[in-house]
Order: structure tokens, then C-alpha cells, then sequence
């Protein structure tokens, strides 16, 4: 039973079929990557799946609830977290704050009681605070805790951003890009993370990603794209010999 | 050099950073408790002013330091807050009563004014709530059998229940207690989760939603709370000066309000105060140098606003955090001495910044 369906999900900006007629099903605890040239409309789904776009067509339904039209705000209380390519956090908060930040879908408290600090507050807060406090363990950032974002190295920012997702404890998380402008050590220590968040943490994850031994080392599955369309779905292995595949990356 | 070694996750949250701090702001709220017995009258309603714009300086710092949307219409909340105080005082409601209902009043107006923030951001944003507070002083003037029009609203003296405020002390007392309150009010919002979402959505719209924070929401309690403080600090202002006319809520005062936030230093709880200080003794430092410049400066109208425009163009150029960034710099060097660098406050420019656009 797929914990994500895609179905036939589309959508158009103008005369252009950003993305057209992609369909797939994600099983749990699965690792799922998606490859394709620059401009196949990788992130264009990721960011119809995350309800920052609205599809022409199809339909997206994650643990059995049809989530295509609900607000956006409501996508990580069902229980996905994404990432960006190019890296959204706020700049000006600390990694701390950006942390607890990912905690938000899990507060109760209104407006009034947090107005008045009251002691459920925080109690809500002392839990987010241990919980983060169990990412930073995970992802190693004790020594960036209390520094701002904004002076923070590329490398370190990316995995603050992977922290902020991990922070919301989803079920299913979509990375967009994971290892882009990570170094060799730092692309290492994500191919152990991303397999720690199936394993220990019994996150699906959908990942984009360009770098292919990533993608071998980690994936169960690959979904490739070119134009918006769907080229190939099958293992790594099976994907990388689909002779469409290698033409839409040589322009053959 | 202090270095701080943190036992409990509290320690991230609460309200004062640590036993020191917390010495020294007892030791300010004792110090205004004394005030009225030691300073001379004339600095005591300087002090007065000062603490009412605290409260509506809590109430914009809110909106614009920590949420990101600028507003240059908060003059109107101040006159709902003070007309509305008036008015109700006028037909015979308690003081109390109509102090709740200034701030509810501006509140829901803050919630109007608010609805087409979702949709608008930066100078749009500031244009939008510029017009809206043309609109409200424009009904204020119009609304004659209400508020009197253009001809303006004497205020009594402030009563609760038989007692009178009949003195600047008195006056002073409540001020105080409803500016405490406020800033305790937006301390604790900022470090609760709504603080942090409205953070967030100052740095990033996009991710602040993925994350689960409904921007509406969020957005319009931003506005509403922050008019609520204005509204109130306006309710205030009116008892100070026991007269209001709608001529006293130009968008002069709008924009003394943003620099007062601008200068004291966005994004930060002491900015609300070193801001509000700033604003009030700037005019009196005018007024003192005024007889040491050349009369042909001296005579010119538009002095104390060049001076304000001068401040503040120094200010964005030199010294981007405001007072509270001057303040942590001077604490910096002595916390150092004799190792300060003069770098080592400055913040790293980040290169990703432009792919945030």
C-alpha cells in the first residue's frame, strides 16, 4: 500500500506543460529519487506535492487522505517536510530558532496563552526544545546552536535546512537537491543520514538529486524525467540502461 | 569575557538571560518606581510621553521588527485608541472600560487594515496601509455628531472607581503599569512559537508555510495585536494631553513611529525603549541647540525634521541595528578589554544571499 500516490498530476504555466501526466506510488520507508535534465520539472512537482503550485489535473493522496487541495500550511500536518534547492531558511534567526521553527505544526496554544507565557506554553516549549536537541544530536550541529544562519558556511546551512524538516518529525520527507554544493565529505555524511531517516527515524523520503552515485548508493527506486514527462521508473540500475534516459541527458 | 553555560533547555526561553540581567532590569524598574519622587516635574511627563510611546513602539516593533510587515498607518490606530477612549469618557464610561474598548476598537481596525497584507508586501505594503490611515482620520473629521470633527475632544482626568489622576505622578503610575505590561506582552509572544512564525515569515514567506505556519493567521494576529497596542498607547496619549484633535495624527506621526522602531533597533525589545527614549529627547536636544546654531538655521521650521531625516540617514548607512547595536557594541568592548577587534561584531555577508532573492 503506497503511503503517497501521484496520479496523473499535470500542470501548465501558459503554454508550457511544466509538468504533464506524472504518475507513481511511493511504498513506505521507501527511498525514492527523482532524476532528469535541468528544466524536466523536478522541483515543479515537488512544489505541487508541497501545494506551493496548483495541478491542472490529477491527484495527490498521501496516507490515504486526498491532500490536492488543501492550503498549504497544512501540508507538513499531514506529515510531509520538504526542503529547497536553494535553501530557504531565516536568515536572521539563530539555528536554534530555525530548528524549533520546524516544531510549529505541533502547537496547540493560542493566542492569548502564549501572549501570557503560561505554563502549558512552556511545557510545549521544553518538549520542541529536547526534541530538536535529539536532531541536532543526529546531524552533529551542537557547535552551530546558538550562531545566526546568515554567517553560516553553504555546507552547514543545507543540513540546518535538513534539521528544520527532521525537526517536524514527518513521515514522508521530499529533499530537493540534498548534496548540491556539499563537499565529498559532507555528500558522505548524507548518504548515512538519509539512510538513518528510513531506519531510525521510518521516514519515506523522495529525494531530487543529480549526483548518480548518490542516487545508486541510496535509492530503491528512480523516477526519471525530461520535459515534464515521465522517461523511466524501475532501480537504479534499470533506469540508468533505459536508452531514453541516456538520450535525454546526451540530447540524443 | 562571560561565557555562558546553559544546564537547562529553559535557560533558551526565559524571560531574562540569566541572574545578572535579570539584577539589572530590577534595578531599572526600581529606579522608575523612584522616579516620581526625585525627578522634577517637567522630566517626569517627558517620561510620561516617553512611556507611551513605549507601548506604541511594543505594538509596531511587533508588526514590522519581528513580522517583517511595514506599516505607515499606525498613526491611525493611536487616534481610534484616543478618540474612542474620549468619546466613550464623554457619555459617562469608566475609564477602564473605555480603555478596553480603545484597545479592542483598534484591534479590529488593525484587522481591516491587516486584510490586504495578505496579498501585499514591502513598499506596496506600506502604501496600502498609508491610504487605509488616511481613511480612518478622514472618517475621525467627517464623523462630527461623534467626534466633534475637526474642532477635536476635550478628556477628563482618568477615574477608576473614585480615584482621580489628577497629578503627573498618578498619570505616570498607570503609564508605567500598562508599559511594563506591554512590553511583557511582546517579550513573550517572541519567544513563544507565534514569535518565531512571525520571524519566520519576515525571512521567508515560502518556507514559513512549509513549515505549517498559515501565513493569514499569523499575519493578521500581527496586525491586530500591534493595533491594539497603539490603540492603547493612543488612549493614554489623550489623557496626557487632555485635548485631542484629528491634526495631532498626520502621518508625521506615523513615521515617527517607524524611526523610532528604525533607530532604537529593528527587531529587538530594547529598541522598543532606547527608540522611544530617542524620539522624545531629540526634540528637546533641538530646542537646547537651537541657541547655539545661527539664527538663519535656527528660525527654519523644518528643522527638527531635517535633523530627525539626518539621524536616521546616518543611522540605515553606519549603524544598520539601531541604538541596541551601539549599545552591544559598547558592552562588547568592555566585556573584551583590552582584546576588542573592531570586526568582531560585524555580521558575515552571506554570498547565498542572492539566490534567496
Amino acid at each position: 500500500m503506497a503511503v503517497l500516490s501521484v496520479s496523473d498530476v499535470g500542470i501548465s504555466f501558459g503554454g508550457l506543460r511544466a509538468v504533464d501526466g506524472i504518475s507513481f506510488g511511493v511504498e513506505p520507508r521507501e527511498i525514492f529519487a527523482i532524476i532528469g535534465p535541468n528544466g524536466a520539472g523536478k522541483t515543479t512537482l515537488f512544489n505541487v506535492i508541497s501545494r506551493i503550485y496548483e495541478p491542472s489535473t490529477g491527484s495527490i493522496v498521501f496516507d490515504g487522505r486526498d491532500i490536492t487541495r488543501i492550503p498549504p500550511h497544512d501540508v507538513v500536518r499531514a506529515g510531509i517536510a520538504r526542503t529547497f534547492q536553494n535553501i530557504n531558511l531565516f536568515d536572521n534567526a539563530t539555528v536554534l530558532d530555525n530548528l524549533m521553527l520546524g516544531r510549529y505544526r505541533h502547537h496547540r496554544s493560542g493566542v492569548l496563552r502564549q501572549t501570557l507565557f503560561t505554563p502549558f506554553v512552556r511545557r510545549e516549549k521544553l518538549a520542541d526544545r529536547r526534541k530538536v536537541e535529539e536532531v541536532i544530536d543526529f546531524l552533529e550541529l551542537g557547535k552551530y546552536r546558538d550562531v545566526l544562519v546568515a554567517g553560516l558556511p553553504y555546507g552547514v546551512r543545507k543540513i540546518v535546512e535538513l534539521g528544520r524538516a527532521l525537526a517536524a518529525e514527518p513521515r514522508l520527507i521530499l529533499l530537493d537537491e540534498p548534496s548540491s554544493g556539499l563537499n565529498v565529505e559532507e555528500t558522505r555524511d548524507m548518504v548515512f543520514w538519509i539512510q538513518d531517516m528510513r531506519d531510525d527515524l521510518d521516514m519515506t523520503v523522495i529525494m531530487i538529486e543529480h549526483d548518480m552515485s548518490l542516487v545508486s548508493a541510496v535509492s530503491d527506486r528512480v523516477l526519471a524525467m525530461s520535459s515534464g514527462r515521465m522517461l523511466a521508473l524501475g532501480t537504479p540500475g534499470e533506469v540508468q540502461r533505459d536508452p531514453g534516459v541516456a538520450a535525454a541527458y546526451l540530447g540524443g | 569575557m562571560k561565557f555562558y553555560k546553559k544546564t537547562s533547555y529553559t535557560e533558551d526561553f526565559r524571560l531574562f538571560r540569566d541572574g545578572a540581567a535579570a539584577f539589572w532590569y530590577a534595578l531599572l524598574g526600581l529606579a522608575l518606581v523612584a522616579a516620581p519622587f526625585v525627578l522634577p516635574a517637567y522630566y517626569l511627563s517627558q517620561l510620561v510621553l516617553i512611556g507611551i510611546y513605549v507601548v506604541a513602539g511594543a505594538g509596531l516593533m511587533l508588526l514590522s521588527g519581528y513580522c517583517g510587515q511595514i506599516s505607515l498607518g499606525h498613526a491611525a490606530f493611536f487616534a481610534v485608541g484616543a478618540f474612542t477612549v474620549a468619546v466613550l469618557e464623554k457619555h459617562g464610561v469608566p475609564f477602564l472600560a473605555a480603555f478596553a474598548a480603545a484597545g479592542a476598537l483598534s484591534a479590529v481596525v488593525g484587522f481591516v487594515i491587516g486584510l490586504p497584507a495578505l496579498r501585499l508586501s514591502g513598499l506596496y505594503l506600506a502604501i496600502a496601509t498609508l491610504a487605509a490611515s488616511f481613511i480612518v482620520t478622514e472618517v475621525i473629521v467627517r464623523w462630527e455628531s461623534v467626534t466633534n470633527g475637526a474642532s477635536g475632544l476635550n478628556v477628563a482626568k482618568i477615574r477608576i472607581a473614585g480615584w482621580v489622576a489628577d497629578s503627573e505622578p498618578k498619570l505616570y503610575a498607570i503609564v508605567l503599569a500598562v508599559a511594563l505590561a506591554a512590553m511583557l506582552a511582546v517579550r513573550n509572544i517572541v519567544r513563544a512559537p507565534l514569535g518565531l512564525a512571525m520571524m519566520a515569515i519576515r525571512d521567508s514567506e515560502t518556507a514559513a508555510q512549509s513549515m505549517g505556519v498559515p501565513l493569514m493567521r499569523v499575519k493578521l494576529a500581527a496586525f491586530a495585536i500591534s493595533a491594539l497596542l497603539t490603540g492603547l498607547a493612543g488612549a493614554l496619549y489623550a489623557h496626557k494631553l487632555q485635548f485631542i484633535d484629528p491634526d495631532q495624527f498626520t502621518i508625521l506621526v506615523s513615521i515617527e513611529f517607524l524611526v523610532m522602531i528604525f533607530i532604537g533597533g529593528i527587531g529587538s525589545m530594547h529598541g522598543i525603549v532606547l527608540g522611544a527614549v530617542f524620539v522624545i529627547a531629540l526634540p528637546q536636544l533641538v530646542a537646547v541647540a537651537k541657541d547655539y546654531l545661527p539664527a538663519a538655521v535656527a528660525q527654519q521650521s523644518g528643522l527638527q525634521a531635517a535633523v530627525y531625516a539626518v539621524v536616521l540617514l546616518a543611522f540605515i548607512l553606519a549603524e544598520p541595528t539601531g541604538l541596541y547595536g551601539i549599545w552591544r557594541k559598547i558592552k562588547h568592548y568592555f566585556s573584551m578589554f583590552p582584546f576588542y577587534r573592531k570586526g568582531s561584531l560585524r555580521r558575515a555577508k552571506s554570498f547565498a544571499k542572492s539566490e534567496t532573492w
